[in-house]
């Protein structure tokens, strides 16, 4: 990060919003490298309010191991970066403490929800970013800020020390401006942790394995897009099948259709039930009126502290797990995702990835957000969704640029095969050529 | 969804909701859910999974440990004589 200083990364933010807290002092302490960590990853130094005002002052007694691992190696931690409260966004405007603003367009959003951490990817060469996945919050803003993202398989980083969203869905990952980077610090903070037994199964992570095959392209995944996204898509597929010799095979998987449903039925009853702990007596903020009810206490500090897109997402996963609902939601839902893996699976068989665009248009402009209705923007994900419902390691590259704006690559990967991503990465770095905004320090 | 079933969800989740969000929630959950009408044309299943891939019961020896000094837990929270401070239970 040659030529930042404290003063430097100050006035960056000023200008771009990417971090809710950032270190101070006259100067960096000696480093290794520096890197950024997701607000809802727990740090020692810094608060972890995951862009909620419900956890205004929480400040953690332990790292999460992802940053301690950083740590261990190196990094120094320069600061907490901006999101969507608890993850729940596409644009990252749904945080309290400040909206990115795209590095390539300021009037334009970072995409969501590691929003912060893109936009830090972008702006900061050489800089690595802790982000968070739970249903595209790695590749979205890794495309619009024209940065490579990868969110590894399900269980393959440790979640100890981030602030849930969905159990069954949350995954950490990673984002720099190149595909190196990545795959010198996905060993870093990947294996397993005793502290969380999800991460106890994983086999050994092996950057040297390659997959060959063919690409798969869902005909799903082509629908409603952009034009510049489409044609951009098809320049990219069609230098590495001319330039490359990779064969793209345009199949179907019918059941991508179910995945958006499935994939919000779970994220809201796991995050419903996650946000009961917030409550104004174990972290952030008390609210001190000990005389009320515990009822009338709990629901004046949630109704006051939590969001808009925090309330509504309570209000449908409380829903979809209420007696009468829960086997036509939850129960349902559970068995969609089962369904979705088992087509996925069949496609991976015989291919070597599956590949569509990223994000269905470009990064959009603020007010363009302000005036969509929230299942527009539940829509958005359409093409995230479906490998992290599944848990299924996935990586956006940029693969175009739009007026100046970037736009994303999307590869999915079988469980455990984040090496085949990276290695195709790798490849297709060598043959395209990345722009980044020059900001002075 | 109606007004009524939002503001018995709201209750359950603990949420006070003003005049304006119950109006606003009601029309935005309508919608939710409606396009979430698609799932009922996917197979039903006897058996599902919890997790996208396989969890084991990971399990350590029973061993005292402190991995985080208690005060440090209980620093951010109101507390008085070792007691942490919190609403009335009736």
């Amino acid at each position: 990060m040659k030529g930042y200083s404290p003063q430097a990364l100050l006035r960056l933010n000023e200008r771009y919003s990417i971090f809710c807290q950032l270190i101070e002092g006259d100067a960096l302490p000696d480093h290794r490298f520096t890197f950024s960590a997701k607000d809802n990853l727990c740090t020692t130094e810094f608060q972890a309010r995951a862009g909620s005002r419900i956890l205004e002052g929480y400040r953690p007694p332990f790292d999460a191991t992802p940053v301690h691992r950083m740590r261990q190696e190196g990094g120094l931690l320069i600061g907490k970066t901006n999101m969507d409260e608890f993850g729940f966004g596409t644009f990252s405007t749904n945080s309290a403490f400040g909206v990115p603003r795209n590095p390539f367009d300021e009037e334009r959003a970072c995409g969501g929800s590691s929003g912060g951490a893109a936009a830090a990817a972008c702006l900061i060469p050489g800089h690595v970013s802790l982000g968070v996945s739970t249903g595209g919050s790695i590749a979205c803003p890794a495309s619009f800020c024209g940065v490579v993202g990868l969110t590894p398989t399900y269980g393959r980083v440790s979640r100890y020390g981030l602030i849930d969203y969905g159990n069954s869905l949350d995954k950490v990952g990673l984002l720099s401006r190149t595909v190196k980077d990545l795959s010198h610090f996905l060993p870093v903070i990947s294996g397993p942790d005793p502290k969380d037994p999800t991460s106890c199964v994983q086999p050994p992570l092996d950057l040297n394995h390659s997959r060959e095959g063919p690409l798969a392209l869902p005909t799903e995944c082509l629908e409603g897009l952009a034009p510049a996204v489409k044609e951009a898509l098809l320049r990219a597929l069609d230098k590495l099948s001319v330039h490359l010799g990779v064969e793209v095979h345009e199949i179907s998987m019918p059941s991508l259709r179910f995945a958006m449903p499935a994939y919000y039925v779970i994220a809201t009853t796991e995050a419903s039930t996650n946000l009961a702990r917030y409550c104004g007596m174990r972290f952030g903020v008390p609210e001190r009126e000990y005389h009320q009810h515990f009822n009338d206490y709990f629901s004046g500090v949630r109704s006051e502290q939590f969001g808009d897109e925090a309330k509504r997402r309570i209000l449908l996963g409380t829903f979809c797990r209420m007696v009468g609902f829960r086997n036509k939601y939850y129960l349902k839902a559970l068995g969609v995702r089962d369904l979705v893996l088992e087509e996925y699976k069949k496609v991976l068989a015989d291919h070597s990835f599956i590949v569509s665009p990223t994000m269905p248009f470009l990064p959009p402009r603020f007010d363009e957000i302000s005036k969509m209705r929230p299942i527009e923007m539940y829509r958005a994900d359409f093409l995230t969704i479906p490998p992290n419902l599944t848990g299924l390691p996935h990586i956006s590259v940029p693969c175009g640029y739009e007026g100046g704006l970037p736009i994303g690559l999307q590869l999915v990967a079988p469980h455990w095969e984040e090496g085949g991503l990276i290695k195709t990465a790798e490849v297709w770095e060598r043959h395209f050529h990345y722009h980044f905004p020059e900001v002075s320090p | 969804m109606d007004r009524a079933t939002v503001q018995r969800v709201a209750k359950v989740a603990r949420l006070r909701l003003s005049e304006e969000e119950l109006e606003r929630y009601a029309q935005d959950l309508e919608e939710i859910l409606n396009s979430f009408d698609v799932l009922d044309q996917a197979p039903s299943r006897d058996s599902f999974s919890f997790n996208p891939v396989p969890i084991d019961d990971v399990t350590r020896e029973d061993e005292v440990g402190c991995d985080i000094d208690p005060e440090k837990l209980i620093g951010p929270m109101d507390t008085y004589d070792g007691y942490v401070r919190g609403p009335k239970l009736s």
